[in-house]
């Protein structure tokens, strides 16, 4: 007995850990699960533990390799490229795991995802199974086995709502318990909810009996009409009653029997107890109650108990023939129908449903999406919303700020990279440690201070104490009544600066009530309290932010200082310690880089000096990625070199590297830096600069950083194509055209879109599609540069050419508006976008035969009439 | 000969931005005014019908933009003008002293057959707002200075003179018609395309 309660709990434990590890990987939501670093090691580490546990083999190497093996016969055509492990995937095996045979095995199938797939045949084979593992072994245990399984699916298919199939009851039944339990009333531990039973059915007896007695009338009518009982809805009364002929005796015997021993359970069919709540949903709740009457006929509510309970124990039968996930789901599903009497409401019980009673719980599907926020292309913010993945950014604490005001100031909503978000966690937590540290130290202190206060004097000022006290604490409730803003809000202690709020260390408990006093005092003088002082918000404040689950930015549960929060929201702020007599966990080679010196005239603001410290991006040794835009190409890399000069450290995170494993960082085409696998996930993007240089449009791999500012620019028109690279009409002849098209329309837009007669045939709407290209032509987004490639630019601003040059040709207005060569005055009309025949003066825009003048050469007529003219208006004056 | 085809009268409004050339055009063509500003941008013209000694004529009223800004439109629409208008602001001086250079440049620009016969008509407009910056007389001294040009104070707000204004244009207009006639045929075959732009559609004809 205490033997198998003690195999559940290592049982409970393995699957635990196997299921939470799981959470963590899925958490994040990254495409890859593997890149979440160290997260392939640690899953590896759970999964190599269950699968060694009952092993029959020796516990040291290569455990379960015989178990493994059964694959060769099990699935003999695949077995091979699965079971045969790659020798060149070796370097990035662990290597404390290069001995063991089974494994690396592990690994490589963890790795390509395929160990569902290989557990589930060799699962399959009990004989095998039976052979390799103790009977106690956590793989023979069904339902623990199939747990597991969709704890790899889930990580296989990237989905966390896979876990949501786990038999909640795995993780919280005592061992003797589990089997008789039945899924249904999975939400209550199961005395109570007798006890509940009991007193719901007493209430409900008479309208059910009334209902029950109607129905079993229409039912019985029903059924002398169409004798097979065919009728659909009412699936499971018509194959009750069928039964009930031959069970129709029972009752008497059915009475007698004791609720733990029902004889009469393998007499009925299991399909008997089938319900088919798709058919039933909307009258369930009754429905439900019927269910359970038929063979109950006595109406004394020991009975109903009875038949529930046997319900319960009929169906494991049912459900231990269903292994596949989705069938579990569904029983789930069941059970939060089945239940509607015990719980006010069935949407509630949907949101309660058993998963909740496991510890921990699972992401919602679309949780993260408070995080998508409309995007900005790259021109309006400056590639500002594409974060790296650090920036080693951590607030400082100013002098005498209190820890809840640092938690929640908004210095920690700047720290925006994720791997700073990450990193915070450990430096908040060693704060939050030696601050609870220091608060026992104190009390243990206060303790013996507390017995010498014989001193009728301080007793007399002790019980004044008391009396403010209570009389700030009535004050302190009618301020929550009026609920107020200003009311929510404490003032910042720094702010009341009490001689003994300083000394920290010698604080007695009569300190600390002065203190109090002071601040009651502070608070009655300014009732309103000016909101710059109060940073501060009220723990009730706090806790509504935090339950209505909306996280921005601080108040974020999730985040380092929301959980910091949360924990010494216990603690009045008095009790704990400065923020800044606090050790932060910054080590002296992550120190920010130094400031650039600043010229000595510089004009500082004596207010904002102190509270507008710009923050440091990275460390010394390293510095954030910036977006930028980089026009050229990188020489190509020589790794140790490169390497080196990044001093071995992601140029995305900063984290070290041994120069043995630099191989393994790779290398961003677009800023030329090597990353770490976290940081540079072999996204593959267009490079700008091999456009540009090369008109080259291969996708090379590049950093997740590179890849969301590659994304971002995409649209954007930033690269002057021919001021960047004056070759590039001998490289592309798309291009050239391209240009020349896009300046014809840009003369001609300043025509059509002034025509009168050009809008009634909505030409300038037709233009406006270009956007930017028209008003910016020598201008070219990525975007533009493919199309240019693959001459849908080409095809379409000669379509639209087209369109206007018909227009020009035509128009009273736009031929009105065009130019005689002032140099020859033929009595011929000329545009400047005819750009072989036509030479156009850049400063004043009137166009010339190419014969008549040239610019470059001398001013032409029209300037220098004008120069002539302001010369001569000039002297008059 | 002239007189039984039905005449077209081309009038060129010019003169510096804000003087009140679209006002005038506006309340000479539908009598109406607003004393809200929109810049004119390049060129666009207005018809109106009117009776001069008898004989019906259309006149052709080219209302232009003053700014210097509208570059990249041409002013090809200046050559055929039968007369030219130029505007001043009576209140602001230094829309007179540009006058100069808006005839000038109407001259070379237009390049009309006799430069010193061709008829300009002058008009000092907004005459109901105060302080007068340019007296009657000064105008007139530079009208008798420009061989003679006809002299009007209008303002295009109240109506002003604005009716009489037009009427000795079209006249002037049609004086210079009348001389010039043999030599100038009517507006819309004074402009000769080239062959580039009626071909039109392909890419040939941009130089591209």
């Amino acid at each position: 007995m205490t033997e198998s309660s003690q195999y559940t709990l290592k049982y409970q434990h393995l699957l635990r850990d196997l299921k939470s590890t799981v959470e963590g990987l899925l958490m994040t939501q990254v495409a890859n699960v593997w890149s979440i670093f160290g997260g392939l090691n640690r899953f590896h580490a759970i999964v190599d533990k269950i699968f060694k546990h009952g092993c029959k083999g020796s516990l040291k190497e290569s455990a379960y390799y015989s178990f493994i093996q059964g694959l060769e016969w099990l699935q003999p055509d695949s077995s091979k490229s699965y079971f045969s492990i790659d020798c060149e995937y070796r370097p990035h095996i662990p290597s404390h795991l290069k001995t063991d045979k089974s494994a690396i095995w592990l690994y490589r199938s963890l790795e390509n995802h395929s160990l569902s797939q290989k557990l589930s045949w060799l699962l399959t084979d009990k004989n095998h199974l039976s052979q390799c593992y103790q009977e106690y072994a956590f793989l023979r245990q069904e339902k623990y086995a199939e747990a597991t399984l969709i704890c790899l699916r889930a990580v296989e298919r990237n989905q966390a709502s896979l876990l949501s199939d786990i038999n909640p009851y795995l993780f919280i039944q005592k061992p003797n318990d589990f089997l008789k339990v039945h899924r249904r009333c999975s939400s209550f531990p199961d005395h109570h909810m007798q006890k509940i039973y009991a007193e719901r059915f007493n209430v409900r007896r008479r309208t059910v009996q009334n209902v029950q007695t109607e129905l079993r009338k229409e039912a019985v009518k029903k059924v002398k009409q169409n004798v097979q009982g065919k009728l659909k809805p009412w699936n499971s009364m018509p194959s009750l009653l069928s039964v009930q002929s031959k069970i129709s005796k029972r009752p008497c015997s059915e009475s007698k029997t004791t609720p733990t021993t029902p004889v009469h359970t393998k007499k009925i069919s299991p399909t008997a107890l089938k319900v088919d709540y798709g058919t039933l949903q909307p009258a369930s709740k009754k429905l439900n109650l019927k269910r359970n009457r038929p063979y109950a006929k006595s109406t004394c509510v020991k009975h109903i108990i009875i038949d529930n309970c046997n319900i319960v124990e009929h169906t494991p039968s049912l459900s231990s023939s269903q292994s596949s996930g989705t069938i579990v789901n569904e029983e789930l599903m069941q059970s939060t129908i089945s239940m509607p009497e015990t719980k006010s409401k069935t949407s509630n019980i949907l949101s309660q449903s058993p998963l909740n009673v496991v510890d921990s719980f699972l992401p919602m599907a679309g949780e993260k999406d408070y995080k998508k926020m409309p995007k900005k292309t790259f021109i309006e913010d400056g590639g500002m919303s594409v974060l790296p993945m650090a920036t080693g950014y951590f607030p400082k604490p100013t002098k005498g700020q209190s820890l809840l005001s640092f938690l929640t100031s908004s210095q920690f909503s700047r720290a925006n990279a994720e791997l700073d978000r990450e990193n915070a966690h450990f430096s908040i937590s060693e704060a939050i440690i030696s601050a609870m540290e220091q608060i026992r130290c104190k009390r243990s202190g206060k303790l013996t201070d507390d017995i010498d206060d014989s001193d009728p004097e301080i007793v007399e000022l002790k019980q004044k104490i008391r009396l403010r006290r209570t009389k700030r604490v009535l004050e302190k409730q009618k301020n929550h009544m009026s609920s107020s803003m200003t009311s929510d809000i404490k003032s910042d202690t720094t702010t009341t600066v009490s001689p003994c709020s300083t000394t920290s260390d010698g604080s007695s408990s009569d300190d600390v009530e002065d203190l109090e006093i002071n601040e009651t005092s502070n608070l009655e003088e300014n009732a309103g309290l000016s909101m710059s002082m109060a940073s501060l918000f009220s723990e009730a404040d706090i806790m509504k932010r935090h339950t209505r689950g909306a996280p921005d930015g601080a108040s974020d549960i999730f985040s380092a200082e929301g959980v910091a929060i949360s924990l010494i929201s216990k603690f009045s702020d008095k009790q704990l310690p400065r923020a800044s007599d606090l050790e932060w966990l910054v080590s002296e080679e992550d120190a920010p880089q130094a400031l650039l010196p600043l010229p000595k005239s510089w004009p500082v603001s004596p207010d904002s000096a102190e509270e507008n410290v710009t923050p440091l991006r990275g460390t010394q040794e390293w510095a954030p990625p910036r977006a930028q835009i980089i026009f050229t190409i990188h020489p190509s890399p020589v790794r140790k070199d490169l390497m080196a000069k990044q001093n071995y450290r992601c140029a995305g995170c900063s984290m070290k590297v041994a120069s043995k494993y630099a191989s393994r960082f790779r290398y961003c085409e677009y800023l030329g830096r090597y990353f770490c696998t976290g940081c540079h996930k072999n996204q593959l993007a267009l490079i700008p600069g091999r456009i540009l240089q090369k008109w080259d449009f291969k996708r090379y791999p590049v950093s997740t950083f590179s890849y969301k500012l590659l994304e971002q620019m995409f649209p954007d028109p930033l690269f002057r194509v021919f001021s960047l690279n004056k070759k590039i009409p001998s490289i592309s002849k798309g291009i050239e055209l391209c240009r020349k098209l896009r300046l014809v329309l840009f003369y001609m837009k300043d025509f059509i879109f002034t025509c009168r007669f050009a809008e009634s045939f909505s030409i300038p709407e037709k233009l406006e599609e270009l956007g930017s290209a028209l008003t910016q032509p020598d201008f070219y987004s990525i975007d533009d540069l493919i199309k240019v490639k693959t001459g849908e630019m080409i095809k379409k601003l000669k379509s639209l050419v087209d369109i206007c040059l018909k227009h020009t040709s035509e128009c009273k207005l736009c031929l009105a508006r065009g130019f005689f060569c002032g140099i020859c005055n033929a009595n011929e009309v000329i545009f400047p976008w005819q750009m072989r025949t036509v030479s156009r003066c850049d400063k004043c825009g009137s166009c010339y035969h190419v014969g008549c003048w040239r610019p470059g050469n001398s001013p032409c007529t029209k300037c220098s009439r004008l120069k002539k003219r302001k010369e001569s208006t000039d002297s008059s004056y | 000969m002239a007189s039984r085809k039905k005449t077209l009268l081309k009038v060129i409004i010019l003169g510096d931005s804000s003087v009140g050339k679209t006002s005038l055009m506006n309340q000479y063509v539908n009598r109406k005014f607003s004393n809200q500003y929109k810049a004119t941008i390049g060129a666009d013209f207005l018809t109106k019908e009117l009776t001069v000694d008898d004989r019906t004529v259309t006149m052709q009223i080219w209302d232009t933009a003053g700014q210097e800004r509208f570059q990249s439109l041409g002013v090809a629409f200046y050559r055929g003008a039968d007369c030219c208008v130029l505007v001043f602001d009576v209140t602001a001086p230094n829309t007179f002293k540009s006058l100069d250079s808006w005839r000038d440049e109407f001259l070379i620009q237009a390049s009309p057959r006799e430069p010193e016969n061709f008829p300009f008509v002058l008009l000092g407009n907004k005459v109901d707002l105060e302080p007068r910056a340019i007296s009657a007389k000064r105008a007139q001294q530079w009208c008798q200075s420009k061989n003679n040009i006809p002299y009007f104070e209008t303002s295009a707000k109240e109506g002003l003179n604005v009716e009489q204004a037009f009427l000795a244009i079209a006249k002037n207009a049609l004086a210079q018609q009348n001389s010039t006639v043999d030599l100038y045929n009517e507006f819309p075959d004074q402009i000769k395309l080239t062959n580039t732009q009626k071909s039109g559609g392909n890419g040939d004809s941009c130089a591209c």
